[in-house]
């Protein structure tokens, strides 16, 4: 039997998870390498040879180590901050949002009705219409990109969290009234959180979403964000750059997953302990 | 004689419409508790047990007949008896001890007083060091203990525990039922247990009701006259198996009618 509040216990998955960080670090440090040598050696062979296309498609890993070496003050100061800010932003609000939507759709079977066809079609328009019409109407600051990140991110958390409210076992439920909790009671102490395993999937699913989703929108137009470095990159045909800012955007998604990982894990701490004798959590990293 | 009874079912009966099929699954069920009494209830499996348990808790309406709780009649029934399904339903993300206090939180009562009793309790109920520990790391029979710990901090006078044991292994089985009777004399509550064990009907009560085969009625009330507190189950083995003898052939013609 054992024990509960063992300390050591509770740490080991966080260590865990920076072995499993440092692991993906080396595996793909190695790949990199192993990639950057064949590109340099490619680059230089083609360098020779005039008018060959990828030469000027595909830049050397070492002009992408010096364009951050000449844009990392403006990218740091600016560009991740104002997308990661958008980010962020945008990703809490479509959790608002989106558990709003769920309980709503939870609660009563007509608004379920009402609802359901709205969230589907919301999906099926091109979020690239959506985005220049908020910025025709809101201006070019930090709302139309954060609002495209909403629209983004809220329908992956809206149907997770909708499903997993469903998931509550209904002898608990029965119990519950039988103990004479009235229904917001049971809806606190029960349905919601039987719905939160469910609910960080959906998360997740939206995390790794809402970076693109930040930056589309400052694509579109914007002042500051990675999306605006990349499209001036491309449009100065300064590919180097170009490529920067997308190991950016990648990294910066993997690093949110991650996060929300960790919070999932320390939320969830019931839910790791029994379903999974180690937390390996949800299988990715 | 004239004592009140704190629980009182008249002429209950019930049945089901589950796609266009009707079960009667209870039929003029008549029964009283008097207060702190040990009431077991045997029958077959699908004889309207559970059944009648979710009619006292008030989760069901019975299609005629009354049922009266508390020592009184009361209007809204919903919450007034301790009920403990067949299986625990623990929450699973709430530890040990937050799990245990919930009746005193859905009554609205400081939690902080509840989560102080409970920890009194813990002992007695054998989950002493296991407060912080989430449902799905304990053993069946602790998580059973702690469903009852659940089930007793309710504070109702009447509690309904629905095959209790039924899922544990006979060792555990037959410690815990010793252990309930101790919990149960301390505490001086009024108890419905159903199940399906012979001998379990009658090592634990002041009376057995033996209900026949659906529809559910009882077909027989024995008393238990055997002293308490109960010796061990070996030490009272002749007197039980004549009344279990009792039991088994009332049980047999309920079946068979
Ligand atoms: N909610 C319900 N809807 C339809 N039929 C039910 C319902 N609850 C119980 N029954 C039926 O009533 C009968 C008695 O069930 P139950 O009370 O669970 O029996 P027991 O607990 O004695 O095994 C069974 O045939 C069961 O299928
Ligand atoms: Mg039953």
């Amino acid at each position: 039997m054992r024990l509960p509040g063992q300390s050591s216990r509770s740490m080991l998955p966080i260590l865990s998870d920076l072995a499993r960080v440092i692991m993906l670090a080396l595996v793909a440090g190695g790949m990199f390498t192993f990639f950057a040598a064949g590109s340099l050696q490619l680059y230089q062979e083609a360098r020779a040879v005039e008018n060959l296309t990828f030469a000027r498609v595909i830049p050397a890993p070492a002009e992408i180590v010096d364009a951050w070496h000449d844009h990392h003050d403006l990218l740091l100061e600016e560009h991740i901050p104002e997308t990661l800010w958008e980010t962020l932003a945008g990703l809490s609000m479509a959790v608002a949002l989106g558990v709003s939507i769920a309980a709503l759709m939870d609660f009563s079977r007509l608004l379920r009705w009402l609802i359901y066809p709205l969230l589907v079609v919301s999906q099926t328009i091109p979020i690239f219409a959506i985005a220049i019409l908020l910025i025709l109407i809101f201006g070019f600051g930090s709302g139309p990109k954060i609002t495209v990140v909403v629209l983004f991110c809220f329908f992956p958390i809206t149907l997770s969290t909708f499903s997993g409210l469903q998931t509550a076992d209904p002898e608990l439920l029965s119990l519950l009234r039988a103990m004479g909790a009235s229904s917001r009671q049971i809806w606190f102490k029960a349905r919601l959180p039987a719905a939160m395993p469910s609910f960080f999937a959906g998360l997740r699913i939206a995390a790794t979403y809402s970076v693109v989703g930040a930056i589309f929108g400052e694509y579109v137009t914007a002042q500051r964000g990675l999306g605006v470095f990349l499209k001036r990159s491309y449009s100065s045909f300064r590919l180097d750059q170009a490529y920067l800012a997308i190991l950016l955007t990648a990294l910066l998604s993997m690093l949110l997953v991650l996060l929300v990982n960790l919070i999932e894990r320390l939320a969830l701490r019931w839910y790791y302990t029994t379903r999974r004798k180690s937390w390996r959590g949800p299988g990715i990293y | 004689m004239n004592q009140p009874s704190c629980l009182e079912v008249r002429g209950v009966s019930k049945t089901f419409v589950e796609e266009g099929r009707r079960v009667h699954a209870l039929d003029n069920i008549s029964f009283a508790a008097r207060p702190g009494e040990f009431l077991t209830i045997i029958g077959p499996s699908g004889s309207g047990k559970s059944t009648l348990f979710n009619l006292i808790t008030g989760l069901a309406q019975p299609d005629s007949g009354e049922i009266v709780l508390e020592c009184g009649a009361v209007r809204r029934r919903v919450g007034r008896a301790g009920y403990m399904p067949q299986r625990d339903l623990l929450l699973p993300w709430r530890t040990v001890l937050n799990n245990v206090i919930l009746g005193p939180e859905l009554d609205g009562r400081s939690r902080r007083e509840a989560r102080q009793r409970a920890r009194e309790l813990l002992p007695l109920f054998g989950l002493d060091g296991f407060e912080n520990a989430f449902p799905d790391t304990l053993s069946g029979g602790m998580r059973q203990r702690a469903a009852l710990l659940r089930t007793f901090l309710t504070d109702r006078d009447v509690l309904l525990l629905d095959e209790p044991f039924g899922a544990l292994d006979a060792l555990t089985r037959r410690e815990l039922q010793r252990w309930l009777l101790d919990v149960w004399q301390q505490f001086r509550k009024t108890i419905l247990f159903i199940t399906h064990d012979v001998e379990e009907a009658v090592y634990l009560a002041d009376r057995v009701l033996v209900f026949s085969a659906r529809p559910g009625r009882i077909v027989k009330e024995l008393v238990i006259d055997l002293p308490r507190p109960r010796q061990s189950l070996s030490r009272l083995a002749p007197d039980l198996r004549r009344l279990e003898g009792d039991l088994l052939s009332a049980l047999e013609m309920g079946n068979g009618s």
